[in-house]
């Protein structure tokens, strides 16, 4: 469980953080979602402990993060961005380390580390230099690592970045599968891992929140606009344009080639029908029609894009 | 305690799995072996004062404290730069680690693998125990000298490697209050008057400390101000530490 209250952060002059209050109960897997430079990072250092806030508190567990970091820090497993890891050492030598950092008792150790290490698939490089690892095998060594104490809270910053497809695809399924029993809190700028993995989204753009919601939720506050692709046979692109504009519904027309057409429409009425017509009177064979999905990139975009951001606010 | 020794061993093993480390020994012991030879090669001149080779070894010779200078930064500097630099410091401050068993654990660290480049000097010890007899007193307080005064030494280097993310910053840094350090004589001869403020400075002596030493005479005043010394750059790299950690 998370509980942020008023945080600030304030580097110089410039909030990196502000005022930004959210509650994560328990078992939930939040999605922090923002532009670089949003303030994610700054955020999750300080709910580590690492930074300490300019204003607000901070309760992790039902630990104040004023009254006794160190035992706060207990209950979080922190995985920093760009998995900083010690490349000399060897991945049971440093999941032996991260164990004594983390108090486990001697007797208890050697299965929590083997737990871990099957949990994060790395029974094969077990033995191995961390230095000599790929992208991805370091980054499930950090997650190990993270996963140790068995803590009530992971906070994971930027999990899947720089891997490669298959990869994010592995290292997703481990976080839903983490979803299960802990409280998650990761920042990620890809949507569909939000859209994968996440219970709830928030989206923070400099230094606020400016969305709140499930990823369903945030899609549907874009509904009452939805689009349309069509794809017209021989239909020559200026007349179909004009004639695509002038049905009613119809807010604007877009053509990105290739006989393809995007209409955004007022989300009212039937349009289907009216491009159907048009198309017999025409004799343009539709190809393909599909109604398009407002997606997250959709919000992401208008929250985190300036003049856009300011009307969703005053909303 | 038991976190302060895993930062300790982790450190250990990060000195040995670097070519640095091997460098640094090697070099020493080049270095020292050409010293004992020079010391027992001037001692065995009939015209020369005479003197234990030990006791030259440790206080005698401008060398001792050149090598010192130098080598006590290059242990230090990369104890908490590095782990500013690849980012690691962030997760060894985020789990329940105090900042002050980050610091003592890898001054610890700094600090066994200084008496390891001196333990083969012991062997001279075992030459010269062949040819002439040893009073072995001296020897060890000797030995003690060297152990407080690189005490007191790691202890400035820790806190200049607490200032930066730069290796080559940090040892600059260490080498420079070293050198502060080690002048104190030097300002002393400079002041005319008999202050108060001169003979503190006379206290500050670790040349006259180190003579003492490898003579045999274990003075608690040079004790205590190696250790406090040694203490107080701890202190100040602890609290620098804490302040510095998320920047």
């Amino acid at each position: 469980m998370i509980e942020v209250e008023n945080l600030t952060k304030v580097f110089v002059d410039t909030p990196a953080v502000d005022d930004v209050t959210f509650f994560v109960p328990e078992g939930q897997v939040l999605g922090f979602l923002g532009p670089n430079g949003a303030g994610k990072t700054t955020a999750m250092r300080m709910l580590t402990t690492y930074l300490r806030p300019t204003a607000g508190t901070i309760r992790v567990a039902d630990i104040n993060a004023d009254d006794d970091p160190v035992a706060l820090r207990r209950n979080i497993g922190y995985l920093p961005e760009n998995v900083p890891l010690y490349g000399e050492m060897r991945v049971d030598e440093y999941l032996r380390f991260r164990s004594d950092l983390e108090e486990i008792p001697h007797r208890h150790q050697g299965s929590r580390i083997d737990d871990v290490v099957d949990r994060c698939l790395l029974g094969d490089v077990r033995r191995q230099v961390i230095g000599t690892l790929s992208k991805g095998f370091r980054q499930r060594v950090g997650l190990a690592g993270a996963l140790i104490h068995q803590p009530q809270v992971l906070i994971l910053d930027e999990p899947t970045v720089g891997l490669d497809p298959n990869q994010i695809i592995r290292i997703q399924e481990l976080l839903i599968e983490l979803g299960r029993d802990h409280t998650v809190l990761l920042s990620t700028h890809i949507l569909s891992e939000v859209e994968a993995v996440c219970d709830r989204v928030l989206i923070i753009n400099k230094g606020r929140i400016v969305a709140d919601g499930t990823p369903d939720g945030l899609r549907s506050r874009m509904a009452g606009r939805a689009t349309i692709d069509v794809v017209f046979k021989n239909a020559p692109e200026d007349r179909a344009l004009v004639a695509l504009e002038s049905l009613s519904g119809v807010l604007g027309v877009s053509a990105p080639g290739d006989g393809r057409f995007c209409l955004e429409c007022d989300g009212e009425g039937e349009p289907q029908e009216s491009i159907f017509r048009l198309a017999v009177e025409n004799d343009w064979p539709i190809l393909e029609m599909s109604p398009g999905k407002a997606s997250l990139e959709d919000v992401f975009v208008r929250l985190t894009t300036d003049e856009l951001a300011d009307s969703a606010e005053e909303a | 305690m038991l976190k302060t020794l895993a930062i300790l061993r982790r450190e250990l093993i990060a000195y040995f799995s670097s070519p640095l480390a091997y460098m640094v020994l090697t070099g020493f012991l080049l270095l020292q072996g050409g010293i004992f030879y020079l010391v027992l090669a001037f001692l065995n001149n009939p015209m020369a004062q005479a003197m234990a080779p030990m006791e030259a070894f440790f206080g005698g010779t401008i060398f001792f404290w050149l090598f010192l200078l130098f080598v006590v930064p290059v242990i230090t500097m990369r104890l908490i730069a590095e782990e500013r630099k690849t980012g690691t410091l962030e997760i060894l401050l985020t789990s329940p680690v105090t900042e002050a068993q980050v610091i003592l654990g890898k001054f610890l660290a700094a600090w066994v693998f200084y008496t390891a480049l001196w333990l083969p000097t012991a062997l001279y010890v075992v030459i010269l125990r062949r040819y002439s007899e040893i009073d072995f007193g001296p020897v060890l307080a000797g030995y003690l000298g060297v152990l407080l005064v690189g005490f007191l030494f790691l202890g400035v280097g820790t806190f200049a490697s607490t200032l930066t993310s730069n290796h080559l910053i940090a040892a600059i840094l260490a080498f420079v209050g070293l050198v502060a350090l080690f002048a104190v004589p030097l300002v002393e001869q400079l002041l005319v008057s008999d202050s108060l403020f001169k003979a503190a400075l006379g206290h500050m002596d670790l040349w006259a400390h180190m003579e003492d030493y490898a003579m045999g005479i274990v003075d608690t005043r040079h004790v205590v101000y190696e250790v406090s010394v040694g203490l107080l750059f701890l202190f100040l790299a602890t609290r620098s530490l804490e302040l510095k950690k998320g920047r």
